[in-house]
Parts: structure tokens; C-alpha cells; sequence
């Protein structure tokens, strides 16, 4: 156990103090507690802190360093939850065991029972007799949250012949009574004031130039805009398709209503069924059990997909925008050939990623900068770091449209900020697993296989950042 | 944790001595960055690539110079919200506070840099212990001219996922941090489990070998519980720890571990008959340019002959092949260049214990050299993956322009990353106490270390 000593100010930092008030729980919590007594991380985001602290409602507890008398408060509520949290360790352990004789193995068990077993702690006390019934039906249950919103009842619900047709109609309709093409200008000026306020905490809560955009749905209007496909909206003398890769062709075509997806060759976002679409929601989406029904979701996405962006909400058709022009100018491989910073946005992200670039180094995971036609699946990867913005579009297209499906607006600049920065770091997550994956399949191939589809498909892939900014938010 | 690898059996590191405060600087980086820094970390600690030990952790990057006495990291802190879960634990309350001081823009003071100490813990011990694990799977200089090993890398794996479940706290689900990664290590390395569980029943009890095996053991039964993993394997371990520890079977690592196959060290490429040898060299073995574990580490592993075919020239290269190389598919390549001239690549492809090939030669060409010998240069990387010369070292603590990219510093710095191994290894051999205060928690050998001594020793290496 660490000892550090008492720092010369009387604030304690928060994770401390939760701690130390864990540790005088004494035994009985080896569950939900690492190997060397301190709680788990899981245990303090899912438990202490929502269910114990609840700092939401206790505003003193909610800072990560904490005056004598908060501490004392905090170390009181932890103290006091003793019992439950000895009982939600039982349940824990006990429904672990149940999953396993089950035969259970999807998901995190701590992501998925911790509150749950807190909650039987507080309703049941200690599991007893009969405990064992109780455990198997929160494990079937959790295990069965999706209510049917899975890809299989997406096939059959489309399998239906007239229903097809019925769609086939909407969509046509739909996309006839598009309004008018626009111009993108002005959504494309103020997208870079909104991106210098960014990159700061304070920026991002004072600017004005989001609420703006939102407002007066520049969003859509560069949706509109991209229907009529103009050239050169994101900087002049630049050679980039202003969807900078949302779609393949020119213009976006009219979606199709689609029988099926595989996750290794999805089409350009704006060039996606409405199968593909709504898989990709299905498939990635961490909470289910929220999302509309699948016929609710069909007749939603017959209608989304030929709105502007192929997303209904303003706010995250802007974030589009902003999205654009942050990609435009990003250099994952530091060449320095875009402006080093065009906003405080680029800066941070390009910040990010030349450190990200040393340390791959450090981890021997490095890709040439230069192109080279003999460096197969590596040189293809490289290539995709000297056109980021088609990586990055298509990240950031997908997690904005999972929330128009979750019905989850972006509300002000520092949300958006933070799906901007997540997009970027998963890009780089992305890259660093397509690496790792190339590099294990040339040292496990026993012939050369010359630029062979790099394994993971970047936006079907689950998203860990995304899931980590929907619970949190 | 279950069965004998309760939490208070896992030998923790003592608390260490209050008397080893290591100062640190807390400074703000670019674009709202906050960096810490050892005070000590001056610019002879910033290496080549291959000299640092990297971890991805909640909010931060932390680097460790491998080549340097152990001590705190250096971090570079992103998001110092994030990080606020775990730098009390690592640097002690000190630093945490002028971390969070420097990011709500309230420094001490008006200097720039804030001088704190630092505590010496028992989580910066393990989190420089797992670094160095994750570092020694990329870098480990296993060569056979050298005598120096390879390691078993599902051995190294299963111990570095232990010191990822033990590192916890430095983790959260951000989605961020490839090196949280205990669930998938314990899965592409569960082969190891069963020779390490009958390792750890053959173990005399009361050895630290024995000792360090049950806690790696009960710590990846720990991780998998948690993570839901299940498998063969894992009941397997699950069950052995489970049950009062028995005698095995005698077995030693030696055995357990043993590579198949010794060096058949290739005979001389075959040579079209009339060839003179008209020049012949070592070239450069740059460990940066391919990835682990196809070429041998060793200084002189690469080789080059120029013969004479008539009025032809062909010049023919050996790579030594690192000692578990796939025995295809990888397209290394050798880079050639004469008197300075453009860099031409061979193909290079398996024969034996070797990667070779040969290629015909000008050697007119570049700037004329008179009557002096041509020029030759030859270096081996793998097209795609070779990041070319190495880029000024980044911007940030202890950072110097220019440091280590001469090839004299590089070629010191393969030397003392030799003589690193060589050292781990030789301790590695007889039982040291594995309580050890936490700053030496890397001094430490891998348990892949010790297997490779021990087969080292029967193989009289």
C-alpha cells in the first residue's frame, strides 16, 4: 500500500481520500477491489461514485481535491456504506459464478453487474438462501437487455417483400422533397472561430459561434451544400472533396433500403444503405436497451437518411462541420505540410499526435511517411495517415449518427468538443490496432501477402471512447 | 482473488524508506499540456527510441529511460482530470496537488516550473516494472552471436498481463490506453499458463522463484475472473490455485521452455563458379528500421560480399535471422548503397539461419573515388514499416534537439542495451529477494528471464 504523506495544504485529492475510506472497510471486498486492496477503477466510476458520493447532488464532493470537512463527509459516506458494499461484493462473486455456469461470456462483468449487485445489496442485504434464483435472472436479464434491437430482427423486419417496397416509396419521396441545395460559406467561417475556442475548457463554455451555428442550422446548410457538390468550401488551393470522403462519388446518391452489411466493406457513410446504417448502430451501440425499436428505427432512418448530412439534429449536423474543418488540417505524421495550426482545435489534436508518433517509435510500431510501393498492408496505412480527414469523417459520421439514433443532441461547444477530441484519439486507436494486426500477420504468415484489406474495419469496430462518452455524459 | 493467491499472500513491496524523495518539475506544456518531470532528467537521459520504456495510461503518457537508474517517470499529462485517479498513488499527494494547481491555472508562485518532491511508491514500482515488461517485448536484444536468449514470449506475456491487473488503478475505460490491456494478453498468451503452473509445483516452496510464481499466477486468475474470461486454461489455473499446493513432478524451465532446435548455421551461399571476392564488410543493424523478432540483434549481423563475374558485379548479403524469425513471409529487404550513391533495396529471403540475397552491382557509381575502394553501404529494414531517420526527439521534459541520432550515440546505445540484458540475465539466475524497495522493482527478473537462464545454462550457451 502506498504511504505518501500528508502534502503541506490541508485539500486531499479526492481518489485519495475515497481510498483510504475504502481500505478501513477492512476484508470482505476482495471483489470489487484490486490486488492490492485499493478499489477498482470500475468500482469507484460504477459505484462509489454515482451510488455512494453521488457528487451530483452533493456539489462540495464533486472537485478532485477536497478541504478537511468534504473529506471528513466523504469518508463518512463510505464509512456508512459499509454493509452494502460488503453484500454487493457476495452478489458480485456470486453472479460471476452463475455466468460461468451459464455459459454466459459477452461483456465486462463489472461493467455489466456492478449496479445491479448494488442494488440487490440495498434491496436484499447479503444473497441467502434462494439467492442463487434471484442471480440467474439478473444475469439472463442483463444479458437479454437488447429487447430485440439486434441485426438479426433488422433482416427479418426488411425481409417483408411489400414492406420493402412501402420504403422503397418513402425513400424515393423523401429524397424528391429535399429542400433546395446552399451555400456553405458562412458555416465554413464560423466553424473556425468555434474551433479556436476549443482545445481550452474555458474557450469551449464562452463561444458564441456554436450556439450561432446551431441555431441558424449551418449544419444543414453545408448538408445542402454538398448536395449540389462545390468544390474547394475548406480552403482555397487545397484538392479535397468537400464531403472530404463521406461519400465515394460526387454526389451523394439517393440510400437504397439494403439486405444485408459486412462490417470489412462498408461503403462512404452518405453512400450506405439503410441497412448499413442502421447495422452499424446495432452493432456498435453499447446501450440497446435505449435505442427505438427496430421498426421504429427503419421508419426513423427512412427519413434521416435523406436529410441533410443523413442526420436529423442540428447540433450534430454541426458538429460535421466543425469535424470537417478540424480534419482538413490535421498531420497525424507531423510533415508539416498543412498550416501547424490553424485553430486552437488543429493544435491540440496535432499536439496529441506527434507525441502519439514518438511513441510509437518507442513501441516499434512505426509505418514509413514516405510512400512505398514495396511496404504492402504498412504503406496502406501510412497512406491513410496522409489523408486523415477520410478516417476521421467517417469515425466522427458514425458516432454522430449512434447519437441521432440514441436521440443524444450535442448541447454546447464543450460537448462537441469533447466527440471531436474522442474521434481523434479513436482515429489514432484505430491506426494502432490495424498496426499491431499487420505487423502479427507478417510475423505469423507463412507466404507474403502483398496489401492484403488491413483486419479491422475502422467504424464498425466497437468504440471504446464512444462508450466511455455516453456514460459519462 | 481466490483460492491461495489471496490479496494479503501477494507479496507487496515493502512501504519504502522515507528518506528517497526524487524532486520533480511540474510544468505546463503546449496546447493546455501539464508535464512532470524528474528534476534529475537531463539531456544525456533522452536516448534513441529503443532506450525508452513507454505506458498509455488514464489522461497521460509516462516514460521511463530504460538505460537510466530507476526513478519516477516523466509524464506528459493530457487530460490532468483523468489523471487525478492515479497521480497521488504514483508521485504522492504533492505532486498531484501542483498538477491540479497548474491545470486550474492557480501555479505556485510565478515561476513556470514547480519543484515538488516526489514519493517513492509502490505503484510507480510496478508501473516501471510493466513498461519495462511491454519494452522488453520490442526490444530485447536476443541474439545468438551475442549469447544472449530469446525470451519466451508468452511467458513475458502472461507476467506482463499480472503487472497490468496489479497496475489498475492507472487505468480507466476511456478507450485510449492500449496498454490496458490484461484480458487480451491473458488470451494470446494462455499457452504458457500450464508449464508455469507445473513450474510453480516443481519450485522448492519457500524459493522466490516460487513465491513469484504464485503471485503472477493468482494475479491472472484475478484479471480473468474480473474481465469474464473463461477457457480450458483458466479453469485449469483456477483449479491449481484452488487446491493446496502439491509436489509436482520435477521439471525445470530449462525443459519446460526449451526452443526447438539449435543455430544451423548456414554454409556459404552457393557462388557461381569463377567468382572472385573483391570486397567484403559488416553493415548496419538499426533495430528501428524492422520489427521485433526477425533479425538478430547482434552488431555484426549484417554481412556483405562483393564478387567478380567476369566483368559483372554482384554484391550478396546475410542477415542473421533472430532465433524465432518466421521462416517466410517477411519481405526485408537489404538497402544498398555505393559511394554515396542512390540507395538501391535486395530482397532478401530465407536460407537456414539467415535472411540473404544478391543482386548485381555498379559500383561506378555515385562521385568517383579514384583508386580508392568503393564505398559500401548495407543496412536490413522491412519496406512499409521503416520510419527513415529518426525525427528530432519530441518536445517535452528532458527533451534535446538532436540527442541521440549520430550513429556512434546509437551504436553506444545498442551496446549498453546489450550489456543491460546481459546483466538482467546473469541475476536472473540465482534467487534474489523479490521484496525490493519499489524504485527497484525493475531490477527484478521477468520470470521469462529467468526461464531463459536457466535453458541458457542447459544449453551451455
Amino acid at each position: 500500500m502506498p504511504s505518501p504523506r500528508q502534502p503541506t495544504g490541508e485539500r486531499r485529492p479526492r481518489a485519495l481520500v475515497i481510498d483510504r475510506a475504502w481500505r478501513d472497510l477492512g476484508p470482505g471486498l476482495a471483489s470489487l477491489s484490486g490486488p492490492d486492496g485499493a478499489p477498482l477503477t470500475r468500482t469507484v466510476k460504477l459505484i462509489v461514485l454515482p451510488l455512494i458520493v453521488r457528487p451530483a447532488h452533493r456539489p462540495e464532493l464533486a472537485a478532485d481535491f477536497l478541504e478537511a470537512t468534504a473529506a471528513a463527509r466523504l469518508e463518512g459516506l463510505i464509512r456508512g456504506s459499509g454493509p452494502p458494499l460488503m453484500a454487493t461484493a457476495q452478489w458480485f462473486t456470486l453472479l460471476k459464478k452463475v455466468r460461468r455456469a451459464l455459459g454466459v461470456v459477452a461483456g465486462n462483468p463489472q461493467d455489466l453487474y456492478f449496479q445491479r449487485c448494488f442494488e440487490l445489496a440495498v434491496e436484499h442485504g447479503v444473497p441467502r438462501a434462494g439467492a442463487d434464483v434471484t442471480a440467474r435472472a439478473v444475469v439472463q436479464d442483463v444479458a437479454d437487455t437488447t429487447g430485440g434491437r439486434t441485426v438479426e430482427a433488422l433482416k427479418s423486419h426488411l425481409a417483408d417483400t411489400a414492406r420493402r417496397s412501402l420504403i422503397e416509396v418513402e425513400l424515393a419521396a423523401a429524397w424528391e422533397s429535399r429542400p433546395p441545395p446552399a451555400d456553405a460559406g458562412a458555416a465554413v467561417a464560423l466553424a473556425a472561430e468555434a474551433l479556436e475556442a476549443c482545445g481550452t475548457p474555458e474557450g469551449a463554455a464562452h463561444s458564441p459561434a456554436y450556439a450561432a451555428m446551431v441555431e441558424a442550422d449551418h449544419g444543414g446548410l453545408f448538408g445542402r451544400a454538398l448536395w449540389a457538390a462545390p468544390r474547394g468550401v475548406w480552403a482555397a488551393g487545397d484538392d479535397l472533396p468537400d464531403h472530404l470522403g463521406l461519400s465515394a462519388r460526387r454526389l451523394p446518391p439517393r440510400p437504397e433500403v439494403g439486405r444485408g452489411a459486412s462490417t470489412a466493406t462498408l461503403p462512404a457513410p452518405l453512400d450506405r444503405t439503410l441497412f448499413e446504417r442502421l447495422f452499424v448502430v446495432l452493432q456498435s451501440s453499447s446501450r440497446r436497451e435505449e435505442l427505438p425499436t427496430v421498426p421504429e428505427l427503419v421508419a426513423r432512418e427512412t427519413g434521416r437518411s435523406c436529410a441533410p448530412l443523413g442526420l436529423y439534429d442540428a447540433s450534430l449536423r454541426v458538429a460535421v462541420v466543425l469535424g470537417g474543418g478540424l480534419a482538413c488540417g490535421l498531420d497525424p505524421l507531423g510533415t508539416g505540410q498543412h498550416a501547424p495550426g490553424r485553430t486552437a482545435a488543429h493544435r491540440t489534436v496535432n499536439s496529441r499526435w506527434r507525441r502519439e508518433a514518438s511513441v510509437l517509435r518507442a513501441r516499434r510500431m512505426t509505418v514509413s511517411p514516405r510512400p512505398d510501393p514495396g511496404g504492402g498492408v504498412l504503406d496502406a496505412l501510412a497512406q491513410d495517415l496522409r489523408t486523415p480527414w477520410a478516417a476521421y469523417m467517417r469515425r466522427l459520421w458514425v458516432r454522430l449518427h449512434g447519437r441521432d439514433a440514441h436521440d443524444a443532441p450535442l448541447k454546447d461547444l464543450a460537448s462537441a468538443w469533447a466527440v471531436l477530441d474522442g474521434v481523434a484519439r479513436s482515429v489514432m486507436m484505430d491506426h494502432r490496432a490495424k498496426v499491431r494486426a499487420a505487423l502479427r500477420s507478417l510475423a505469423a504468415a507463412p507466404v507474403v501477402a502483398p496489401s492484403a484489406a488491413p483486419a479491422a474495419a475502422p467504424d464498425a469496430a466497437p468504440d471504446p471512447v464512444l462508450a466511455a462518452e455516453r456514460s459519462g455524459a | 482473488m481466490t483460492g491461495a493467491g489471496g490479496a494479503a499472500d501477494v507479496p507487496v513491496p515493502a512501504p519504502a524508506p522515507s528518506s528517497v524523495d526524487v524532486p520533480v518539475d511540474v510544468s505546463a506544456g503546449e496546447c493546455g499540456t501539464i508535464l512532470v518531470a524528474p528534476a534529475a532528467d537531463d539531456a544525456a537521459t533522452e536516448g534513441p527510441d529503443f532506450t525508452r520504456a513507454v505506458l498509455d495510461v488514464a489522461g497521460a503518457v509516462l516514460t521511463w529511460p530504460v538505460l537510466g537508474a530507476p526513478g519516477p517517470p516523466s509524464a506528459w499529462l493530457h487530460d490532468a482530470g483523468r489523471a487525478q485517479q492515479w497521480l497521488w498513488a504514483l508521485y504522492g499527494e504533492r505532486v498531484a496537488l501542483a498538477v491540479h494547481e497548474r491545470a486550474s491555472g492557480r501555479p505556485t508562485g510565478r515561476q513556470d516550473r514547480a519543484r515538488v518532491p516526489a514519493d517513492p511508491t509502490a505503484l510507480a514500482g510496478d508501473a516501471a516494472r510493466l513498461a519495462l515488461g511491454h519494452w522488453t517485448a520490442r526490444w530485447w536484444p536476443a541474439s545468438y552471436p551475442d549469447g544472449i536468449p530469446v525470451l519466451e514470449p508468452d511467458v513475458l506475456g502472461v507476467e506482463t498481463a499480472a503487472l497490468t491487473h496489479r497496475c489498475q488503478q492507472l487505468f480507466d475505460d476511456g478507450g485510449d490506453q492500449p496498454d490496458d490491456c490484461a484480458a487480451e494478453l491473458i488470451e494470446d498468451h494462455q499457452a504458457a499458463l500450464a508449464p508455469l503452473i507445473q513450474w510453480w509445483h516443481a519450485a522448492p516452496r519457500s524459493t522466490h522463484t516460487a513465491r513469484h510464481l504464485e503471485t503472477v499466477l493468482s494475479l491472472v486468475d484475478a484479471a480473468a475472473d474480473g474481465a469474464g474470461l473463461d477457457g480450458p486454461a483458466l479453469r485449469h489455473l483456477r483449479a491449481a490455485l484452488g487446491e493446496r499446493r502439491r509436489a509436482g513432478a520435477p521439471a525445470d524451465p530449462g525443459t519446460l521452455f526449451a526452443r526447438h532446435g539449435g543455430y544451423a548455421l548456414a554454409a556459404g551461399a552457393p557462388t557461381a563458379t569463377g567468382a572472385r571476392m573483391i570486397a567484403r564488410g559488416a553493415g548496419t543493424n538499426d533495430w528501428r528500421r524492422y520489427p521485433p523478432g526477425f533479425v538478430d540483434a547482434a552488431e555484426d549481423a549484417v554481412s556483405w560480399t562483393v564478387r567478380a563475374l567476369g566483368a559483372r558485379r554482384r554484391i550478396e548479403v546475410e542477415v542473421v535471422a533472430h532465433g524465432a524469425a518466421p521462416t517466410a513471409g517477411a519481405p526485408l529487404v537489404a538497402e544498398v548503397r555505393v559511394n554515396g550513391g542512390h540507395r538501391n533495396r535486395v530482397s532478401l529471403a530465407r536460407r537456414d539461419d539467415l535472411w540473404a540475397g544478391h543482386a548485381d552491382l555498379d559500383l561506378n557509381t555515385g562521385p568517383p573515388t579514384g583508386a580508392q575502394p568503393p564505398r559500401v553501404e548495407v543496412a536490413v529494414l522491412l519496406p512499409g514499416f521503416d520510419p527513415g531517420p529518426a525525427p528530432a526527439p519530441p518536445t517535452g521534459p528532458g527533451a534535446t534537439p538532436g540527442a541521440g541520432t549520430s550513429p556512434a550515440n546509437d551504436r553506444a546505445a545498442r551496446d549498453a542495451i546489450r550489456a543491460l540484458a546481459r546483466r538482467r540475465l546473469a541475476t536472473a539466475a540465482p534467487n534474489l529477494p523479490y521484496d525490493v524497495p519499489p524504485h527497484a522493482a525493475t531490477a527484478v527478473p521477468f520470470l521469462a528471464e529467468t526461464a531463459a537462464a536457466a535453458t541458457a545454462a542447459d544449453e551451455d550457451y
